[in-house]
């Protein structure tokens, strides 16, 4: 530049600073705005929509397709495009070295090589097209990095050659045009500078048509199934629950607690150590745990499960299986706060439901045999729907069916295959439910096998007789409760009950002799209805009765063998 | 009183006066707000400055510990979603926004004499903005920070002669590992943020002694 | 009057300026300040009843030592801590259990039979056999578990344990 310009432009900068404002606090006011904006935006966004949560970094998993950061995404895309060039596209740093080092020299060298002394856009139409139609191709680029440039099998398809034209050829041609009409200039500059700037808003509206028929006619994408990720060590051990329950508990047992294993190709028979003793977990550290589950004990039998070896389980995954062995098992583990079982527990009166109670509780104790490619008849607990209707002798359960082969089976008792003949061994086959559990799921058929907790709210609690019925009651024990806790209200030896004001009846019913109803046909119906009310209590009929009988089966006034005691009673007394 | 003599005080030993005079009350053409951008850049980077220098409170950079360091962050820490969050978004934006004022600059033609030089470092900072999203893309640990480093990493080796060469010094060894997590930590948070702050010293340098750049005129 | 206005608009930029600065210095102060005392706030509640073994296996009227571990998480680590106890069954029915850790400066203290005393091997303080200071420098007898802090089940000898 001459110094005659240079001093022009020192000149006219003088004349712009007089005429101008001052940067404190003028010029500071509008940069703190911007920033606030800025700082506001930022806040919002970290509030409302957060840092994705990711799985750990596994680099076993090589299946993973990765992304760069947006910004970088119009270089990826770059790079897909250009390797679809014949040939070329081979020689692969062209594109990933070559070509990116000559825009970044280019944009140091920009004021050396710009030597043009004009600020003015109307004087410099050349850089400004150059510049926007490289601009635009970024936005193209990065609009269209989602889209896969190959689609068939193979040579140049429909959609190669689009992605090609957008990212590639009208850009090329731009920039040929632009500089190539530069040469105009010395003939007509009005001519070439629109020439330019023609070209420029030609070639971008080109390409973002062409950038949105590539992402129209794009194969929808089904987004890949959300991966199960834990966040918190709670979530952790749970996830990790469910995961052993899935893997592990067809051959460890649902606690860890081994035994013979059942049913399992190859290792029928074989007598399973318990792994969840002060033993084990004491003298192995997560890392052996991780080891073993990953790689397997091929020659004991268990197979690999990391997906390093095959399995398909991942780190993460193998992680949260060790979190919840580690921190149920090992007692100098502490459970952290707000680790709660998946199994809801039931309130009392309450009717459980499939999503919120039976699916956990099948998904604990019985998917890990129950699902797709095990050994069990074909009786698939995976779903609602299948624990309703799937099994070679379905139906296992039926809506209010207390004899349903289910709940026989759960009950320890053995089941007849109502097709083979077959006898069914009792289950889960090692170890039976916590009776908790047995209730819980002999509520849910009872109750009509309701799916949702809506459906649950609306249906009343079937009333239920306990496991006393089964057992053997002693009259004289029963006598001694009896005087304890029934004689205050229905009176010695249940002659005569008290008086019940508010109800139809007027006193407490006698026992002795009992309503002919209670007594029924049979002695089997006798000891289940008076079971049904001790079990689960009762209030009279009447506008606002003053007593009503407590549930002591179900809030565990009086145990089992103490109303199997009480009942043998009572029916000593209704001989 | 007390504060005037205060001032006065200080103002005789520190050169405040001057101070102000040289950097904050200097005269400026008349603004636009397309004249922010930069300030905002600078904004963002002392705020990415201070919450990268919170999170690494907690943050560990090795592969055992880098994304249960995180994910306590995340959980754990009261307000650590607030931070990383910023500074997730912020990188981001970072980025956007170092983007749109080059266009500006470009566009008004600053980069201009007497300015070459303010363009010059100005595209360094761009590299250096665009390296710290590269290193601190991967410190999470997590499945996208490992395997887009690893192709980004054989990209850089898929120059000829030199590129093997280039990703083994990228990646500390032959693949990705502790070495690659603990060395783009440190560029991450010393090496590139050093080269950052001494870059903008000399950009904030050079705008002053040259003021800003006015918008062109017609004859310009 | 232009003159005036001018200046009054100046405030008003000065003052916004100042009050968005502090606004936005405030917003990340506020969070950053709660984010680095948060450790610090938590309570390590690790209130737990811990086996220390079968109670026949400790003689009456002698203190004999037993330990056991807890494991606590702190952030994203686990970490493993042992702690030394002496458990003293001072009759058939009553168990005294008392933490070995001193309460000068947390040497680990031992029990010497022949002097009938606990000594630390760092400042030799002297402990008698139910934990008061004999002489030395701690402040406080040593830490106890006893009354219903101490409760047999089946055989197995357990301490309410607080903590460290």
């Amino acid at each position: 530049m001459k110094e005659e310009q240079k001093k022009k432009v020192h000149e006219k900068y003088k004349i712009a600073l007089q005429k101008g404002e001052r940067f404190w606090p003028d010029s500071i006011y509008k940069d703190l705005l911007v920033s606030l904006g800025i700082f506001i935006l930022l806040i919002l966004l970290a509030t409302f929509i957060g840092v994705p949560g990711e799985p750990k970094a596994d680099p076993s998993d090589s299946t993973f397709v990765p992304k760069p950061e947006w910004y970088f995404l119009f270089l990826f895309k770059f790079l897909a495009v250009y390797g679809q060039i014949p040939l070329l596209g081979k020689i692969e740093w062209i594109a990933t070295a070559v070509i990116p080092g000559l825009v970044i020299l280019f944009l140091f060298a920009l004021p050396l090589i710009d030597r043009n002394p004009f600020r003015h856009y109307s004087r410099r139409t050349m850089g400004l097209s150059i510049m926007g139609v490289f601009v635009v191709s970024m936005i193209v680029l990065t609009t269209i990095s989602g889209v896969p440039a190959i689609s068939g099998n193979s040579g140049m398809s429909t959609m190669t050659l689009l992605q090609f034209m957008t990212g590639l050829v009208i850009p090329i041609l731009a920039y040929i045009i632009i500089v190539g009409s530069s040469f105009l200039a010395k003939r007509s500059r009005p001519l070439a500078s629109r020439l330019q700037k023609w070209t420029a808003v030609a070639a971008s509206v080109l390409m973002a048509i062409v950038a949105v028929v590539v992402v129209a006619i794009a194969p929808k994408t089904t987004p890949a199934a959300e991966v199960q990720q834990a966040n918190t060590l709670s979530e952790q051990i749970a996830l990790g629950q469910d995961l052993y329950s899935i893997n592990c508990a067809e051959c460890h047992g649902s606690d860890g607690e081994g035994g013979i294993i059942q049913g399992v190709a190859g290792l029928d028979g074989f007598n399973m150590k318990t792994i969840h003793s002060q033993d084990e977990m004491y003298t192995r550290s997560d890392q052996t745990l991780k080891d073993i589950i990953s790689y397997g004990q091929p020659d004991l039998g268990m197979n690999p499960f990391g997906k390093a070896y095959g399995g398909g389980l991942s780190t993460t995954e193998i992680d949260s299986l060790v979190a919840f062995m580690r921190y149920s098992w090992d007692d100098r583990a502490e459970m952290p706060a707000g680790a709660i079982s998946s199994i809801p527990t039931l309130n009392p009166g309450e009717v459980p439901s499939w999503d919120v109670h039976i699916q956990p509780l099948v998904k604990r104790y019985c998917a890990s045999c129950h699902q797709a490619g095990k050994q069990n008849n074909n009786y698939i607990m995976t779903s609602y729907n299948e624990m309703i209707n799937t099994g070679d002798n379905a139906p296992l359960v039926t809506a209010g069916d207390p004899e349903s082969l289910l709940l026989k089976l759960i009950n320890g008792q053995e089941g007849l295959d109502p097709i083979t003949g077959k006898v069914i061994r009792q289950m889960p086959p090692t170890k039976l439910l916590d009776p908790q559990y047995v209730d819980m799921l002999t509520r849910w058929v009872m109750a009509g096998m309701p799916q949702t907790a809506e459906q649950a709210s609306t249906l009343e609690v079937v009333p239920m007789p306990g496991t006393a019925v089964d057992l053997t009651g002693d009259p004289t024990a029963g006598l001694t409760v009896f005087e304890a806790q029934c004689a205050k209200c229905h009176g010695e030896n249940g002659i005569q009950g008290i008086e019940n004001p508010g109800s139809d009846d007027g006193t407490v019913p006698s026992l002795n002799p009992i309503d002919p109803e209670i007594k029924g046909a049979d002695l089997k119906s006798f000891i289940t209805n008076l079971d049904i009310y001790i079990q689960n209590g009762s209030t009279p009929g009447g506008d606002s009765p003053k007593l009503t009988m407590p549930s002591f089966g179900t809030q565990g006034i009086l145990t089992q063998q103490q109303i199997a005691d009480v009942i043998a009673y009572v029916m000593s007394l209704n001989k | 009183m007390m504060w005037k003599k205060l001032f006065a005080w200080l103002d005789e030993r520190l050169g405040l006066n001057d101070l102000y005079k040289a950097t904050l009350d200097r005269p400026e053409p008349k603004g636009n707000w397309w004249n922010t951008l930069g300030s905002a850049s600078l904004f963002l980077f002392l705020l990415q400055g201070a919450t990268g220098i919170f999170l690494s409170v907690y943050y560990t950079p090795s592969p055992d510990h880098a994304y249960d360091s995180i994910q306590y962050i995340m959980n754990g820490v009261a307000f650590g979603w607030l931070i990383r969050g910023i500074h997730h978004w912020g990188a981001s934006l970072m980025v956007l926004v170092v983007f749109i004022h080059m266009l500006r600059v470009f566009v008004t033609a600053s980069y201009k004499y007497p300015r070459e030089l303010t363009w010059l470092i100005g595209v360094g900072l761009l590299l250096c903005t665009l390296g710290m999203g590269f290193t601190g893309y991967l410190l999470p640990w997590d499945q996208k920070a490992y395997w887009a480093t690893t192709v980004a990493t054989s990209i850089a080796g898929s120059v000829p002669w030199v590129g093997p060469f280039i990703l083994r010094v990228l990646r500390g060894g032959t693949d990705l590992s502790a070495l690659t997590l603990s060395r783009f930590f440190a560029a991450h948070i010393w090496m590139l943020p050093a080269v950052l702050t001494g870059l903008i010293g000399v950009h904030l340098y050079l705008i002053i002694k040259h003021g800003e750049s006015e918008f062109p005129g017609r004859d310009d | 009057m232009a003159g005036s206005h001018h200046i009054s608009r100046r405030d008003f930029i000065k003052l916004t300026t100042a009050a968005v600065g502090t606004f936005i210095g405030a917003v990340v102060a506020v969070p950053a300040i709660a984010y680095l005392i948060d450790p610090a706030l938590k309570s390590a509640s690790t209130d737990a009843w811990v086996p220390l073994g079968k109670l026949a296996a400790f003689e009456i009227g002698k203190p004999a030592p037993a330990s056991f571990t807890r494991s606590i998480v702190n952030g994203w680590e686990k970490t493993v801590n042992s702690y030394g106890v002496f458990v003293l069954r001072t009759s058939e029915t009553e168990t005294l259990v008392l933490s070995n850790k001193c309460t000068h400066l947390g040497c680990h203290v031992n029990w010497f039979a022949d002097k009938q005393e606990y000594i630390c091997p760092c400042h030799d303080a002297q402990f008698g056999i139910n934990g008061q200071v004999l002489g030395g420098p701690p402040p406080r007898p040593l830490d106890r578990y006893s009354g219903d802090q101490v409760k047999v089940e089946d055989g197995i000898l357990f301490i309410h344990f607080l903590g460290a």
